[in-house]
């Protein structure tokens, strides 16, 4: 027994000191021990105590003796100003080799004859556009690859046409800033719990852009899993996220319009109103693969349709849902409180980003450079955002 | 001095399996007025069909049919080790699938393996033993792709396969055949040709290669809440597809497709037959009900993923090393006695 132990024992302020053992361990215990290390000291370290009697940590040190310890190495803290690689400017005029799906201009459309009642609801001149993006739909065919139908869109054109201009009271601008052809990629923001955002982006290209535009929305993997919505989505253009859909869609010189923010826009809480989440990088890296310009659009309205009090997310896993908002009238109110609030929606598209201008399709494999962009993008919604409500 | 044209002296010597079924007999028809095929030995497990007795009983003797059951090693082996393998010279084997439903993975056939996996090995062992033999293209489905939940499934060669365990028998099936030949693409001595086929229609509107349209019933189970998107071609297209990939220099997978893409209640309803939405929780029963009274093979399994959602094909890579472009336009026909009846019209 140590002087140290000793001296513990005898002490009398120590209470615990007759619970003590007062002799040694038996060598034979001491030699099964294992040292205790603290988080982050060496794990070769030897114990002072029994370093000479225990054969593992002789062996131990042996081994240290032919085998070094490596030095560990701690990971690199990320600065927080990113470093963006400066890439000469690229030639814009390159030429590209692709086949678009032309959609003629409103002018050059031959006004269809009213076949159906959905006829009677619309306008000549909403005709005349779905009569323009039927090529859109497979041409001669009822279907293209992804499920879109003309027919689907043209009957759900009055109930969108009545959210639009009745319910949501949509007003937008900025129009000339969409190519009249060609890919191109609208991205904004997202807000609401239900993406009636997207839709109102999507009919308002629909119905104030000439040659009519129809936006392509990608969506979430997991709508693809819900019965009928599965349905209608694909029906109406809607594309499962995935890099070849995306790439696809952009080779055949289509609008693809995303969100992304995510499903983190749609639930984020009433305070955090118009302050934008994070973006996702997917869509840059396809826009510089393709060499596609990106609209920045802001939806303002949006947040307002449904405030989000709660998230219940992890509760939302376990029933395989991904969000489950509680609002105002959410789950109170059962599905109907799902219904958003009347507020007025306004649309407006910035000027187009032109990254590929800058960087090659090469550089869409670089993290690095896509956060940043990405984050270019959302400054760019962010500040449309903050003068729209100015 | 007159410059010697860098050709062989006689056309191509093929054999082709499954001669009887609906894609092979088009084959046969196609290939045997196709003047750069000199020699034709068609194979079969049934006896020969009726429309081959003008080719069989023709002067010009291009087509020798033969009885075997290729999924038993004992009759292949009499087969290619015959006199008249040996004779004909064989160059290129056509591996044309069995048309039907393949054995359940309870119920195994030869060896252990399901009958259109044990097909498949022994088709390309011999392949790989023949001497003469310099090509062999194979029919595959595109059921083999790894089906993600939505509509907007868009394969190309190189997508993830189905390697779940819990895949449907059929579906393990095709992408055991598929891993078999995938194996020697890279062969210097054979050149093998993989061909990933959606839903076949073919003559009469028969469809081939889709686990929901090729039953009995009247009318098709599909999942009650989703409408999976089909891609079609046309058997012409396949046989078209096949004539590029043995008259080219290509080898590997190649995804043939046609133009068209509908949902499978529309091409239910094409065929004639419309399909019936069913709740998820109750295909099964329905299914081992159809299972019990000999409507619907076995294979109908409820988890099967393309109940639910659909895929289509990026078709670039054949039209860009084959040289493959549709050819036919698939539609519901005139209506003939009551009846729709889909076509396949040339473009």
């Amino acid at each position: 027994m140590t002087q140290a132990t000793d001296a513990a024992i005898l002490d009398p302020s120590n209470p615990h000191a007759a619970l003590q053992p007062s002799l040694d361990p038996p060598i034979h215990a001491r030699s099964t021990r294992r040292p205790k290390h603290a988080l982050g000291s060496d794990p070769f370290a030897l114990d002072s105590e029994t370093q000479e009697r225990d054969p593992f940590l002789e062996g131990l040190a042996l081994l240290r003796q032919i085998n070094p310890v490596p030095t560990v190495r701690r990971p690199r803290v990320e600065s927080p100003r990113p470093r963006v690689p400066v890439r000469p400017v690229r030639d814009p005029t390159r030429p590209k080799e692709r086949q678009w799906i032309e959609v003629p201009e409103l002018a050059d459309v031959d006004l269809p004859d009213r076949t159906s009642w959905v006829d009677r609801l619309l306008s000549d001149e909403e005709r005349r556009r779905i009569a323009a993006i039927a090529h859109l739909a497979g041409g001669d065919a009822a279907y293209d690859r992804f499920g879109l139908s003309a027919d689907v869109v043209r009957n759900t054109l009055p109930i969108m046409t009545a959210l639009y201009r009745i319910y949501f009271r949509v007003q937008s601008e900025g129009h000339e800033n969409i190519p009249s052809r060609g890919p191109v990629i609208i991205a904004g923001n997202h807000a609401g719990v239900l993406p009636f955002d997207a839709a109102m982006v999507v009919t308002d290209m629909l119905l104030q852009c000439d040659p009519p535009r129809l936006g392509r929305t990608v969506v979430d993997r997991w709508a693809g899993t819900l019965p009928w919505v599965n349905i209608f989505y694909a029906r109406g253009g809607q594309v499962i996220g995935t890099r070849e859909n995306f790439s696809d869609l952009l080779a055949s010189g289509q609008t693809v319009v995303v969100l992304p923010e995510g499903m983190s826009g749609a639930i984020k809480p009433f305070s955090e109103r118009y302050r934008l989440q994070d973006f996702r990088v997917g869509f840059i890296e396809q826009a510089l693969a393709a060499g596609v310009p990106i609209v920045p659009t802001a939806v303002v309205g949006s947040d307002d349709q449904m405030p989000v009090l709660f998230d219940l997310s992890r509760f939302a896993k376990r029933l395989g849902l991904p969000l489950l908002p509680i609002t105002p009238t959410f789950p109170w109110f059962g599905p109907l409180g799902l219904l958003p609030y009347p507020v007025s929606y306004q649309i407006v598209y910035g000027e187009p980003l032109r990254f590929y201008e800058r960087y090659g399709p090469e550089d869409a494999k670089d993290p690095e450079l896509l956060r940043f962009l990405s984050r270019q993008v959302r400054r760019a919604v962010q500040r449309l955002i903050d003068q729209q409500r100015a | 001095m007159t410059l010697i044209r860098n050709e062989p002296e006689f056309g191509s010597r093929i054999a082709l399996t499954h001669a009887d079924s609906p894609i092979g007999r088009r084959l046969v028809k196609s290939l045997y007025h196709d003047p750069r095929i000199e020699r034709i030995v068609a194979l079969g497990p049934g006896p020969p069909p009726s429309v081959f007795d003008r080719f069989l009983s023709s002067d010009e003797r291009r087509l020798t049919y033969s009885r075997i059951d290729l999924a038993r090693h004992r009759s292949m082996a009499t087969f290619f080790n015959s006199s008249l393998v040996k004779e004909a010279r064989i160059d290129s084997l056509l591996y044309v699938p069995a048309h039907g439903w393949p054995t359940t993975q309870e119920q195994p056939l030869a060896g252990g393996l399901a009958s259109q996996t044990a097909e498949a090995r022994l088709v390309l062992k011999h392949a790989l033993e023949l001497r003469d033999l310099s090509t062999l293209i194979c029919l595959g489905s595109a059921l083999v792709y790894r089906l993600s939940p939505g509509n907007s499934n868009l394969f190309n060669e190189s997508s993830e396969l189905d390697l779940a365990p819990d895949a449907s028998p059929e579906v393990r099936c095709w992408v055991n055949a598929d891993m078999i030949f995938q194996g020697e693409f890279q062969n210097p001595g054979l050149r093998v040709v993989l061909l990933r086929l959606p839903s076949v229609v073919g003559t009469g509107g028969k469809v081939y290669f889709n686990p929901v349209m090729a039953t009995a019933l009247k009318s098709r189970i599909r999942s009650m809440g989703f409408d999976p998107i089909c891609a079609l071609v046309s058997d012409k297209d396949v046989v078209r597809a096949m004539q590029l990939a043995l008259h080219g220099n290509a080898r590997g997978a190649f995804n043939i497709a046609g133009f068209e893409t509908v949902p499978l209640s529309v091409f239910a309803e094409w065929t004639g037959e419309p399909s019936v939405p069913v709740p998820a929780s109750l295909i099964s029963w329905a299914s081992r009900l159809a299972t019990f009274v000999g409507a619907a093979p076995p294979a109908a399994a409820t988890a099967n993923p393309h109940l639910h959602y659909g895929f289509t094909l990026d078709t670039q890579r054949a039209a860009r090393e084959l040289g493959f472009e549709p050819g036919y336009r698939i539609a519901p026909g005139p209506v003939v006695e009551g009846r729709f009846r889909l076509e396949s019209a040339p473009i």
